[in-house]
């Protein structure tokens, strides 16, 4: 269970971290990858996953999606899923330790496996939760242009 | 407790710094208010848009909260796409228009404050100050625009039924 001193810091970093970031994230695949924000379902069932999964779930889950056989006409889902698995990956192997400073020292490898995947667990529901957030807002404004 | 929750010196400044603020940022609040009753009308199923946004303002910690529900409703909701001739932008929507308000206009005035107050950016101690300083510019900023909604939205009711 993560301690209060690791909610706050997450609740802070989804604030200045993870905020920005999922906005980024989506405007570059869709202003600069040409993609199109995704369809209601698709991000609303992604971020049920979120709020109901462990983290290996959620992962498991966004494996799943990027490899599925998408026909062209939902190719951004494919691109959706494919970089947000490298931005949790990078998030899991790199950023946890080195940039967001939230892991607890001083564990043997099975709590400090299964504090990972909490605290995986509740950053990528923070960033999902803002994906939703900018998705359904740039839809709008896509459906708002035609 | 963190230090800057323990120096009540410190916190009376804030106040003051808030105070000063919601001076200068007034007139924006009343012509976004001005906007909303222009765009939501006074029916009761609409006011309550309003006060959902008061609600989530006053009760969550993180600004993006806030953030994400202006999103959420300008996405979902034909009044948060409103734009409003007399308001001086013209092409603006409402919810655009207030999230730019409050990302951005606020988040200078967050800067500034904190500057003032030497409140620094390096620790998390720091980082939660500057946010709650946010929060506090924001809440108070939604809090004058929706009294305005109010005012503006029941003297267009009035003048209907007159």
């Amino acid at each position: 269970m993560l301690s209060i001193v690791q909610e706050e810091k997450i609740s802070l970093l989804s604030d200045t971290v993870l905020y920005p970031e999922a906005a980024a994230f989506l405007r570059r695949l869709i202003y600069e990858q040409h993609s199109s924000p995704l369809p209601t379902a698709q991000i609303m069932g992604l971020l049920n996953i979120a709020h109901t999964s462990n983290y290996g779930q959620l992962r498991d889950y966004v494996i799943h999606q990027r490899d599925r056989n998408w026909p062209d006409s939902r190719r951004s889902a494919k691109v959706f899923y494919t970089e947000l698995e490298k931005l949790l990956t990078q998030m899991q192997t790199k950023r946890l330790i080195e940039d967001f400073r939230l892991v607890t020292s001083g564990q043997n490898s099975q709590q400090a496996k299964q504090e990972m995947d909490e605290l995986m667990a509740a950053l990528a529901l923070e960033f999902i939760q803002h994906l939703v957030a900018e998705n359904m807002l740039l839809a709008e404004a896509q459906r708002n242009r035609r | 407790m963190s230090t800057y929750q323990e120096d009540t010196n410190y916190q009376l400044k804030r106040i003051r710094e808030i105070s000063n603020q919601v001076e200068i940022f007034y007139n924006e609040a009343v012509v976004l208010g001005d906007h909303a009753a222009h765009a939501f009308g006074g029916r009761s199923e609409h006011r309550s848009q309003m006060t959902g946004l008061e609600t989530i303002a006053n009760s969550t910690f993180k600004t993006s909260d806030v953030f994400d529900y202006v999103k959420k409703q300008t996405a979902r909701h034909r009044e948060w796409q409103q734009t409003y001739p007399d308001g001086g932008a013209p092409n603006d929507r409402f919810g655009e228009r207030l999230l730019k308000q409050l990302q951005e206009d606020l988040a200078k005035k967050r800067d500034g404050i904190a500057n003032r107050l030497s409140v620094g950016d390096k620790t998390d101690e720091d980082r939660l100050e500057r946010r709650h300083i946010h929060l506090l510019l924001m809440r108070e900023f939604i809090r004058k625009m929706v009294v305005q909604y109010e005012y503006a939205s029941s003297s267009s009711n009035r003048r209907r039924e007159g």
